[in-house]
């Protein structure tokens, strides 16, 4: 059994990455680029928040976490559903990319991703089979009834569910969990543990810190890994991936890694020293963005000028991402009902048939129900 | 015309729609078994296979998760619960993620869920097993709650729930399951928000839901032979609710008497003589009343029963009160 814990992990005090020569280097590259521009956006976001206050809804970023949504950007297909946590906007490029998308709906305008009637915590893009929520594990439990759906149809798609460790605190993570094992369906179950639900450590809430040891006793293959090292993230959860699609049932990933900016929202919030300043240290050295960068630089497939390219094209995307926020208009002419509603029933149109109530006998017999 | 029986017509609906699209799924506790959940899922099994008629696990919460999933990958899922009651552990993925996932998708995504929950009355059911909570989920934007009274309506407007856009949860009162009407043979639908006058009368309206439609009827009936026309309106669905069918019948006899198989307080009853009120105000010639359940717990002593249900008097009791006969 795996002896894997945050404690094991934290014993080494620099890690070094997993070997990055068996990993295409254009792959390589699109992942780093991926995760400066995650990181980048997070930091930008941070910046504007306060004193403009435009953006008015709680956002809960991710630098540090930038590992494992930058992985699944280069493994999942269009078809594909991911499913995440409220932590979401890695995972949301990962799967609908545009950062104008992103901001506009941070801003509560009616060009964002979901015309500003969500914001960053339920974040969805329908047309790129993306959705998030902020209500712990209801995701991972959705995920489940698609990857069914997706058994059921023979499509070659997959169903991904990202989530922290607070998830399987609740029961019905364990409940999906029997469910895929029963089912064998086509889903991979990602848990970025971060350690914290908000400000509570997983040892004070959960018996062990090591969650793949319970879900593989479901028979579910199962693994815990160094979530910073971006190149081993990407070999497990291609593996996971490549079963699923091959009809060889789920897996769970249980990524150990690091939230760097607080709970939610610009301002600090270590103040209330609910994390150990050892810990805080061990994180900022392994930073996973400077675990990759070291490699691609010491391996000499990238250079300075590379690296200022991707960073002033990224810089150039997130002011033009801040340009059609601002200036996009609030959503207006809003219809409660429609909102709420589909209120229109095109398969029932062509399938049902219309009838009167003259068939309807009303004197129908006035039973006394049978015992039972 | 063909008879069918409350229970027949669910099965029937099940069996149309099922044949009619293959991404119609049916999900319950033992809703492939042979018993098939009163008679209402008998057969499907063996007709359309247990990849599509499938035995759930006993976990509600999931089981709710899995068809809204299920149906973001293009299934109708229809879910069963024995009894309501068994749902409750499922209120998670219905209040916050099934009925409002239509509104923060901003309309691009739309969850075809049907929840079938039958409610259970009578022989000491009791109180885990006899909970109507049809104001409960009528309070929910997003979501439709159906309340058929009759074989005819409950076919009709399960095919219809199936084949709409929208989630619907189908309360099903087990009072009902043995009674029978004329039923089509051909898939048909019955709109939702509009009810069904089942009697026409001037003197006084008689609103019933549900496992109390035939009740409000036989009491109807009752009331004709002593000279009081009462006009029963059965509701059919209680979100959205028929208000103008409601307004059109109140108008006309002044007295208005809902009769709702829940309890008194914050339920449709109260929501039905409030839009009334609000509506018609002193144009009523007596203040509305309503006959329900009282706010109380489910007994299980047959005794008790007797005196915590309404029944066809309390209905004529209410009646003569408000037309002012002995």
């Amino acid at each position: 059994m795996s002896e894997i814990n945050r404690k094991s992990i934290m014993n080494t005090a620099y890690h070094t990455m997993h070997p990055i020569d068996d990993v295409n280097i254009d792959v390589l590259k699109s992942i780093y680029r991926f995760m400066l521009r995650l990181r980048k956006c997070q930091q930008a976001l941070i910046k504007e928040y306060h004193p403009a206050n435009e953006m008015r809804c709680p956002i809960h970023f991710c630098i540090g976490q930038e590992a494992v949504p930058a992985a699944l950007s280069m493994l999942l297909m269009k078809n594909d559903f991911l499913f995440s946590h409220h932590r979401s906007h890695g995972y949301f490029l990962a799967k609908a990319f545009s950062l104008r998308l992103l901001f506009a709906e941070l801003y509560g305008k009616a060009t964002g991703a979901n015309g500003g009637l969500a914001g960053s915590q339920e974040l969805s893009v329908h047309s790129s089979n993306f959705y998030s929520g902020a209500i712990l594990s209801g995701m991972p439990a959705i995920a489940v009834g698609t990857a069914l759906s997706l058994q059921m149809k023979n499509m070659p798609n997959i169903s991904v569910a990202a989530f922290g460790d607070g998830a399987p605190d609740e029961g019905i993570f364990w409940e999906a969990i029997n469910l895929v094992a029963l089912k064998k369906l086509p889903i991979v179950f990602i848990c970025e543990n971060n350690g914290y639900s908000t400000y509570s450590p997983q040892l004070k809430r959960q018996c062990s810190d090591n969650l793949s040891e319970r879900v593989m006793a479901f028979g579910i293959p199962s693994q815990s890994l160094f979530g910073n090292d971006v190149v081993a993230v990407y070999h497990v959860i291609h593996e996971a991936i490549k079963n699923a699609r091959d009809g060889k049932g789920p897996s769970f990933i249980e990524a150990y890694t690091y939230r760097m900016n607080p709970h939610v929202g610009p301002e600090d919030d270590d103040y209330l020293n609910y994390r150990p300043k050892e810990e805080l240290e061990f994180w900022r050295r392994n930073c996973p963005i400077k675990l990759i960068e070291e490699q691609l630089f010491r391996f000499g497939n990238m250079n300075e000028s590379e690296k200022a390219t991707m960073l002033s094209d990224i810089d150039q995307e997130i002011d033009d991402a801040f340009c059609f926020a601002k200036a996009s208009p609030f959503p207006d002419n809003l219809n409660w009902d429609t909102l709420n509603y589909a209120n229109t029933s095109p398969m029932a149109d062509r399938l049902l048939i219309e009838t009167d109530l003259k068939h309807f006998n009303q004197d129908q017999d006035y039973a006394i129900p049978r015992p039972y | 015309m063909r008879q069918l029986t409350y229970s027949q017509a669910i099965n029937e609906a099940l069996n149309q729609a099922m044949e009619i699209c293959s991404d119609v799924l049916v999900l319950g506790q033992l809703v492939d078994f042979k018993s098939g959940i009163f008679g209402t899922t008998t057969g499907l099994a063996e007709r359309y296979g247990s990849s599509r008629v499938i035995d759930f696990p006993v976990a509600e919460s999931l089981m709710t998760s899995t068809a809204i999933g299920s149906a973001l990958g293009g299934m109708r899922p229809v879910l069963v619960h024995q009894r309501l009651d068994f749902m409750m552990y499922s209120m998670d993925a219905i209040v916050n993620w099934l009925s409002l996932w239509r509104f923060k998708s901003n309309g691009k995504s739309g969850l075809p869920v049907i929840i079938r929950a039958i409610v259970g009355k009578g022989w000491g059911q009791g109180a885990q097993h006899s909970k109507s909570l049809h104001a409960w989920f009528a309070h929910l934007p997003g979501i439709k709650v159906a309340m058929p009274s009759t074989a005819y309506d409950a076919k009709g407007l399960l095919l219809e729930s199936i084949f709409g856009e929208d989630p619907v949860i189908f309360i099903e009162h087990r009072s009902l399951f043995s009674m029978s009407s004329n039923v089509p043979e051909t898939p048909y639908r019955v709109r939702f928000g509009r009810a069904a006058v089942r009697r026409k009368g001037n003197d006084l309206t008689l609103i019933a839901i549900g496992g109390m439609v035939p009740d409000a009827l036989k009491a109807a009936h009752q009331l004709a032979e002593q000279g009081i026309e009462a006009e029963v309106i059965d509701l059919r669905t209680v979100s959205p609710l028929d208000k103008e069918n409601i307004y059109t019948s109140v108008e006309k006899t002044g007295r208005l008497i809902v009769v709702d198989p829940g309890w008194e307080s914050v339920g449709i009853a109260a929501e039905i003589i409030a839009l009334v009120s609000m509506k018609l105000g002193k144009g009523m010639k007596v203040n509305p009343v309503r006959v329900c359940l009282p706010d109380s717990h489910t007994p299980m002593s047959a005794e008790l029963e007797k005196i915590y249900y309404p029944n066809v008097n309390f209905i004529k009791i209410a009646a003569k009160a408000l037309c002012n006969k002995k």
